[in-house]
């Protein structure tokens, strides 16, 4: 009897020693700043959190592998993938032109979005529902937007007409808001929740317009970087992404931190 | 470094655009702040303390801070009062374009108000003797003795001041206008290019500052024309 106990422990032993390593197999080395809040943080008990490290934590999953997380400084981030100091770079990344000729992204698992920011109440009917701006209704509001950003472009490109002043700080760009001189201003959901609409100052203001998601202008969004002739490992990248979207994890680990999902709800595989 | 010259030769007519707003900065706040310095000047020299006194604090600090300062604390400060924002000012508080003029008017007011008075000191204490020998009354002294004396030594130092104040309607551009300052700054957030753009400007600048000078020294030497005939 107790042979047999120890005989079935050791099997068991064997067999989760098995287990164990086929899944470590495959290590993944992560690198990301582990500074940057919400998205790749270190908590007060010294343990990784955020968007960021949710997403690399489900995409491990899926893919069956192990994470390692490294900490890389935002300006080596790149050199530091190509060098081989990890594998996968999931650290907010946007996938632009410019990096994709030095790596590989994965599809976006957060999206680049712009969004309209007003007084609580104010029924300004400013988008008809399929989301495209009503150019009458801006006639008379004023918008504060950051000089030279890609939301000046798409209100110069959309709202030609639209009386728009540039700042050059987003603190200025709130207070002006705040004090009444602006009707509404256009900027990063994300930025306007955690610096001004969580906040005291940005309790009689929310959000103004559907999330404005056109790629011409903002991008295509945050993707999981690796570096370029993986073309495997990109595709189950790829169907991890799109996995954790249609099952509404990429919503879940939004919801810790905003009050809105942040990634790309039309993904299609 | 290569000088991208088809930038400067696309960007010159922006800029131009805001040349208008330049000038009304400039030309407004001139005229709004000479009264205001007229008005000082006259408390000042009155020779009651209690019209004296606020004239000199008033001119101490608004010749003691720079006017970056004094637009921010118009513009950015004001506000925060919530009487402020429900007073009959509020609308051209509201609005930059009134935060730049009020800012401008109160700064330059206060230094060409000195500049008055420096003229006013400067007329040769015999002329109102002789006024006074011609009995004429202090009032009529002060009209057709001292003014037209003070203004014609006032001139030289007036006509800096207007140079000033037009290059100081360029920081109107960190309040949201855009001035020609406020359109240089935006071509260069997209183009990355601030040396074209800005040495471009520069040269706007100073052809304004040339026509600001040739004015003023025409008009120095209509007031100073009887002199000429002695000469």
């Amino acid at each position: 009897m107790k042979k047999t106990a120890i005989l079935t422990l050791a099997t068991m032993a064997f067999a989760l020693g098995g287990m164990f390593q086929t899944a470590a197999a495959e290590t993944l080395r992560v690198g990301m700043e582990c500074t940057y809040a919400p998205f790749n943080f270190k908590t007060a008990a010294g343990e990784l959190d955020g968007y960021d490290v949710d997403v690399a934590k489900g995409v491990a999953k899926i893919v069956g592998a192990d994470l390692k997380f490294v900490c890389q400084k935002w300006d080596g981030m790149i050199p530091a993938l190509l060098a081989n100091k990890f594998d996968l770079v999931i650290a907010s990344m946007s996938i632009t032109e410019k990096r994709l000729k030095k790596m590989d992204f994965s599809k976006p698992y957060r999206i680049s979005v712009g969004r309209l920011v007003g007084k609580k109440n104010a029924n300004m009917k400013l988008f008809d529902d399929t989301g495209k701006p009503i150019a009458a209704n801006f006639a008379g509001l004023k918008v504060g937007l950051g000089r030279a950003t890609t939301y000046a472009s798409w209100f110069e490109a959309k709202l030609p007409k639209a009386n728009v002043v540039f700042y050059d700080s987003s603190d200025a760009m709130y207070i002006d808001l705040v004090n009444g001189r602006t009707d509404m201003i256009m900027t990063n959901p994300m930025k306007a929740f955690l610096k001004f609409l969580s906040k005291k100052d940005g309790a009689g203001f929310e959000f103004v317009s559907p999330q404005i998601d056109e790629q011409k202008f903002f991008g295509t969004g945050v993707g999981i970087g690796l570096r370029k002739g993986n073309e495997a490992l990109l595709k189950r990248l790829n169907a991890a992404v799109v996995q954790l979207s249609t099952d509404g994890s990429l919503e879940k680990y939004a919801l810790k931190y905003f009050p809105f999902a942040i990634h790309n709800q039309k993904m299609v595989p | 470094m290569i000088v991208d010259f088809s930038l400067i030769i696309d960007s010159i007519p922006k800029m131009l655009t805001g040349l208008s707003l330049t000038l009304q900065l400039l030309f407004v706040s001139a005229f709004l702040g000479t009264i205001l310095a007229i008005i000082l000047l006259l408390m000042r020299i009155s020779g009651r303390w209690y019209l004296q006194w606020p004239a000199v604090v008033y001119i101490y600090i608004f010749r003691g801070t720079p006017i970056l300062v004094q637009i921010f604390i118009i513009y950015h400060g004001l506000p925060q009062f919530e009487f402020i924002r429900t007073s009959i000012f509020w609308p051209i508080l509201r609005e930059p374009y009134g935060c730049a003029i009020l800012a401008l008017s109160l700064n330059t007011g206060a230094y060409v108000s000195e500049i008055l008075r420096g003229g006013i000191l400067g007329v040769p204490r015999g002329l109102h003797e002789a006024g006074s020998a011609l009995g004429l009354s202090v009032r009529q002294r002060f009209i057709y003795i001292t003014t037209p004396i003070a203004v014609r030594l006032a001139i030289p130092a007036y006509s800096n001041d207007i140079v000033s104040l037009m290059k100081a309607t360029a920081l109107a551009s960190t309040i949201t206008l855009l001035d020609m300052m406020g359109i240089a700054r935006t071509i260069v957030a997209d183009t990355f290019a601030p040396y074209e753009v800005f040495i471009s400007l520069a040269v706007i600048y100073m052809i304004l500052t040339l026509i600001i000078q040739k004015s003023f020294g025409w008009f120095e030497r209509y007031m100073s024309r009887y002199l000429k005939k002695e000469a």
